[in-house]
């Protein structure tokens, strides 16, 4: 019954999706995204932050319209990544990073770039489509589960998305903690909402209506990219290659998908599964199905050197996880990525609050939302393999214009939100901020998590505690809060643990290179 | 890195001055702000310690051109943000533009009127006109001289 239920509430997602004004917004959603995706200097999540403002406009009239135009900029951007990676070796986005390892080997050394466009657009397609799918048998029930939860079980759920950014992370899990601790504060800032006092203003009144994260998440990703890159641009080397994807290329890259299929399945599944854990998204599915790819490959030696699989697995991973990642902000209102953080930020603003009765009460708004993913992967796919050579193109846009429009575009962004002046200079002072913590190798997406996630987070804390009297026991007492905590505490452990067996390796390490040293004397 | 947690440190213990009038440990104001600030504190001084005691990385600017290509872009983007309270958004941006475009990118003069012009133009168009959002507006548009 349930089942077809589905059926039905995604026929009317579709016609909703589809309606002209929907199909345009997607339309320039999908190719804003595919520009930015191709352009270096702006990633996705800063493109969908600085939109943030223009979409308020749009939803006043329609809040889908508006979520239509910025997830399509998400798949834009997905797609249109990996352009430069394969034909430039400079990764558009985060996420096309791993795609330097096959892509543009496969490019360069052995002659095909449209191969491996190719490659690339269809895993993308398969991964997005198999997790769209998922999402749209899953997503419902995961509502329907959450709308169970109290404060003292959403409070975990937050504590759980804090600890898998600080245990699933790459590296440096101290400072993934103190960009929570952060961006926590950074939330605390201006009038406590319970009890009317004004908190970690310094006596600016300017503050008092708190820190907004639009302003902060331009700053961060936006300024604090161009920075970033203006520092290494002198060191960035572009070699062209031709950009077209002809008809032969998309026949043979077909034949090599169907060899592996299995793979692309697989890590399209595995990557969506991935990408509703809070906090990780695209980038951090690409590289785990790059991983997963030549952990089960046979020739582990070919790649690196042009490998075909090298391109599909991570690309199907990673569209995979950041459809996966939407699942979490739609139905329990915490975000799986930076960029659904960022969408997230303007579900608030248009007055919608994510979290399980989105599925309830704006009932057309999340369908149309899923129907518009199926939508939105179909015409990036068809544009991506049409418009390559122009996308291309973009590229050659002068760094002497490129950048200070960057720089315009920011500014107008911050400061359309509230007609601030002060947004602007908080976007100022976080693009240096971000430069810095860039630099200093913080890693920012806790930092955006926890700004995005903090009044929740102290809500649901203080609710929990005046509720019991402030006895913390109340966190442990629902069996689902205990054991998000339990995974929460496993999660947090799990870096302490690398580091002692890492030590402890060097130590044998060091011990055996002794032992043997002896031996010889 | 070690002066990134120093300053981390010093604006954390700032914050904490401001919230421990609330009784830490209670579930006043400061509550949450004090534990966070504590979470980051503590996660500071390992940062802190760790550099102190691990090998000497790399210097945060790798030779001078690292660090002249960011202040060419950090010190006019001041500059600009500064000056929109006097001469508005739209004067700020053709200068802006026109400034890349001349000492960066070392255009002709023709290119630099037209993108000096034409980007604030089309910013209006769009913005102004289009979306019917409002940007700051100069000394003159209140004197009423110009209309932007």
């Amino acid at each position: 019954m349930e089942f077809f239920n589905v059926f039905g509430d995604l026929a009317g997602g579709f016609a909703t999706a589809l309606q002209p004004f929907n199909v345009f917004m997607l339309f320039v959603g999908v190719l804003l995204g595919l520009i930015v995706g191709v352009l270096p200097g702006l990633g996705g999540t800063s493109a969908v932050a600085i939109l943030l403002p223009i979409t308020v406009i749009i939803a006043r009239s329609s809040p889908t319209s508006a979520v239509i135009l910025l997830a399509g900029v998400y798949w834009g951007a997905l797609f249109g990544g990996v352009v430069t990676s394969i034909l430039f070796n400079i990764p558009g986005e985060p996420w096309s990073v791993v795609l330097l390892f096959d892509g543009f080997p496969l490019a360069k050394r052995k002659g095909k770039p449209g191969v491996a466009l190719a490659s690339s657009f269809f895993a993308s397609f398969v991964g997005a489509f198999l997790a769209t799918v998922m999402f749209t048998f899953f997503a419902r029930a995961l509502a329907d589960f959450a709308l169970s939860f109290g404060p003292p079980e959403l409070f975990a759920v937050f504590i759980m998305s804090f600890a898998t950014l600080v245990g699933l992370g790459a590296e440096a899990p101290v400072k993934a903690v103190m960009m929570i601790g952060f961006g926590l504060l950074l939330a605390a800032v201006g009038f406590d909402t319970i009890t009317g006092q004004p908190r970690l203003t310094f006596g600016q009144i300017g503050i008092l209506s708190g820190i907004g994260f639009v302003p902060v998440t331009i700053g961060l990703f936006g300024i604090g990219e161009i920075l970033a890159s203006a520092e290494e641009s002198g060191i960035g080397f572009m070699e062209r290659l031709s950009a077209k994807v002809g008809f032969s290329d998309v026949l043979e890259t077909l034949r090599e998908l169907r060899r592996r299929i299995w793979l692309v399945v697989s890590t399209g599944v595995i990557g969506f599964w991935f990408g509703i854990l809070p906090g990780h998204g695209a980038t951090a599915g690409s590289f785990l199905g790059y991983g997963l790819a030549r952990q089960w490959a046979r020739n582990k030696e070919d790649f690196g050197k042009g490998e075909i699989s090298g391109i599909m697995a991570p690309q199907a991973a990673a569209d995979a996880a950041a459809v996966g990642s939407l699942v979490p902000m739609i139905a329990l209102g915490v975000p799986g990525s930076p960029t659904s953080a960022v969408i997230m930020a303007g579900l608030f603003i248009w007055g919608l609050t994510p979290g399980p009765l989105l599925f309830t009460e704006h009932h057309d708004f999340v369908w149309g939302l899923i129907a518009s993913i199926y939508l939105g992967h179909l015409l990036t796919f068809v544009i991506c393999l049409l418009a390559v050579p122009l996308l291309a193109s973009i590229m050659r846009i002068p760094y002497a214009i490129l950048t200070p429009f960057i720089v315009l575009i920011s500014v107008i962004g911050a400061y359309s939100l509230n007609n601030s002046m002060l947004d602007v200079f908080i976007t100022i002072i976080f693009g240096l901020v971000g430069y810095w913590l860039r630099k200093m190798k913080y890693p920012l997406a806790p930092l955006v998590v926890a700004i995005v996630l903090g009044d929740s987070t102290e809500k649901t804390l203080r609710q929990s505690l005046i509720g019991s009297g402030g006895n913390p026991l109340v966190l442990l007492q629902p069996p689902i809060a205990t054991i998000l905590m339990t995974l929460a505490v496993i999660l947090l452990l799990i870096p302490i643990i690398r580091t002692i067996r890492s030590r402890g390796r060097a130590r044998t390490a060091a011990l055996e290179a002794e032992t043997v040293g002896t031996a010889i004397d | 890195m070690f002066v990134a947690a120093v300053a981390m440190i010093d604006s954390r213990a700032g914050a904490m001055v401001d919230t421990t009038g609330t009784q830490p440990g209670g579930i006043g104001a400061g509550f949450y702000p004090f534990w966070s600030a504590f979470v980051v504190f503590v996660c500071a001084a390992v940062v802190a310690y760790k550099s102190r005691r691990g090998p000497q990385g790399a210097p945060a600017f790798e030779g001078r051109q690292g660090v002249v290509a960011v202040l060419k872009l950090v010190i006019p983007m001041i500059v600009a943000v500064v000056a929109i309270r006097w001469l508005g958004f739209y004067i700020v941006s053709g200068l802006y533009m026109g400034l890349f475009a001349r000492w960066i990118g070392r255009y002709r003069w023709l290119w630099v009127l037209v993108l000096s012009v034409g980007m604030p133009a089309a910013i209006y168009g769009a913005f102004e006109l289009g979306f019917r959002v409002s940007l700051p507006k100069s000394v003159l548009y209140e004197l009423g001289v110009l209309p932007f």
